[in-house]
């Protein structure tokens, strides 16, 4: 699977149209640019290839439903598709937060051993993919109120506002959870040797 | 004068604090004494040596410790260190709290590596998303299969009415892009009503009846009630626009 595409201005507001009329191929490029991003997304809320399978076709379906909401004239399709997976994920992320779930290193492990497998990479690309299935292993040891505002913060890069307007908490408990995230992120990296005096 | 004199006043005679006899005379014995001569040359040479030494820079944390112990109620406590960790990297923290929590830093051995490590964490979190993952096999046909009810997404076809209404809104986009008066855009609105109320009445009930169908109701419409000076101008744009239409449904 290549690199996220990007589509022009105005190509995401026609896709959208000929999609909500119907129009199967239009869709299914709509699916094709925007599942990677979505599935990453859902992957480090779940921390589970399986449940971020699951959650990025439950998250296509809500989207597919919803075309009919999508206005051009608000912002462009890639905007309003994050922000409605953003949600979604989020809602069905803070679902599963109140039936807690043991946690799931093994199936990281599995999906990071599996990468090497699939992509017989060079040695430096196996250490990213490693590097990358231990943060996440880290994120997924951190509470569920902080994971999700350093997820939101430190991996989708928004801004405090938007990551206000989205949680509907207040700023200062945000900055407080992103302040604590971090220090705790951290002191896990440096239990599991990722960051300290001799890693990195 | 002796030697023993000279030694004693040496020190004297180099800061100027003689008077001029003793002064002189201290300058005459340098001159015919080699052994003083060599001395005052030596002591000369050390005091110079020792104003141009470097200064010593102060250890690290000398000022945070001094400060320690002579304010000790100006000292921060951990928890208020990692409460102001990210305003500190952000660079928000005023600058009476700034000075402390740099204090605090330098001295407290617990924390003194929390900074460094926040910093390398998030590194971490950015070096990670260089490499997204890729989107699982069978993930999009499953997502296909889901929405649309089959995999095979080029088969499924908007109906034909949802076609045919995009391709007037599209051309009718098109149309008023073209327009330089506002007014025209009501011609617009005329052209899809007409379109609309053509399909109706479509002699051979074919679609490319319906257009010309509607082109003429639009035509004459507009016809009716255009204002005659704007006419030809307009009809050019509306015309350049239903050939489009037509030539379109004939390819």
């Amino acid at each position: 699977m290549g690199a996220t595409k990007v589509l022009a201005t105005g190509e995401g507001a026609e896709l959208a149209r000929r999609a909500r009329a119907g129009d199967g191929a239009a869709w299914e490029e709509i699916v094709a640019t925007y599942s990677r991003r979505i599935y990453n997304l859902a992957y480090r809320f779940t921390g589970r290839v399986e449940a971020a399978e699951d959650l990025t076709q439950e998250v296509f379906v809500r989207l597919y439903r919803s075309l009919d909401q999508y206005d051009p004239r608000q912002g462009d399709l890639q905007n309003w598709l994050m922000r409605l997976a953003r949600n979604l994920i989020i809602d069905d992320y803070r679902r599963r937060e109140r039936t807690p779930q043991e946690t799931h290193a093994e199936d990281i492990e599995a999906h990071a051993y599996h990468l090497r497998a699939a992509e017989a990479s060079p040695q430096t690309e196996v250490e990213r993919h490693e590097l990358s299935a231990q943060v996440q292993a880290a994120i997924n040891r951190l509470p569920p109120d902080l994971r999700v505002c350093v997820i939101l913060r430190d991996i989708e890069e928004l801004s405090y506002q938007e990551i206000v307007d989205l949680l509907k908490i207040p700023e200062g408990t945000v900055k407080s959870r992103i302040n604590r995230g971090r220090i705790e992120l951290a002191r896990i990296l440096r239990r599991m040797r990722v960051i300290g005096v001799d890693a990195l | 004068m002796l030697c023993e004199r000279f030694r004693e006043k040496l020190t004297d005679y180099l800061e100027g604090a003689l008077s001029p006899s003793e002064d002189r005379a201290m300058g005459e014995h340098a001159l015919v004494c080699p052994v003083c001569h060599e001395l005052l040359n030596e002591v000369r040479n050390a005091i110079r040596a020792c104003r141009e030494l470097p200064l010593a820079a102060p250890a690290p944390g000398l000022e945070a410790r001094i400060i320690a112990h002579t304010t000790p109620e100006r000292e921060m406590t951990c928890a208020e260190f990692e409460e102001h960790l990210t305003d500190y990297l952000d660079g928000f923290l005023p600058a009476p709290l700034f000075h402390r929590w740099e204090r605090h830093a330098m001295l407290c051995p617990r924390c003194t590596d929390l900074p460094g490590d926040v910093v390398r964490a998030i590194g971490a979190c950015y070096a990670s998303l260089a490499e997204e993952l890729p989107v699982p096999v069978g993930l999009h046909e499953r997502i296909l299969q889901a929405t649309l009810g089959t995999t095979e997404a080029r088969h499924v076809r908007a109906p034909l009415w949802a076609r045919l209404l995009a391709w007037i809104a599209l051309h009718l986009q098109a149309l008023r892009l073209a327009t330089l008066s506002p007014q025209f855009a009501t011609m617009a609105m005329v052209l899809l009503v007409a379109v609309l109320v053509g399909s109706t009445i479509s002699r051979d009930g074919t679609i490319s009846g319906l257009y010309r169908t509607s082109w003429r109701l639009a035509a004459q419409t507009y016809a009716r009630g255009a204002n005659t000076a704007a006419r030809s101008a307009r009809t050019e744009e509306l015309r350049k626009v239903t050939e489009a239409i037509i030539g379109d449904e004939e390819r």
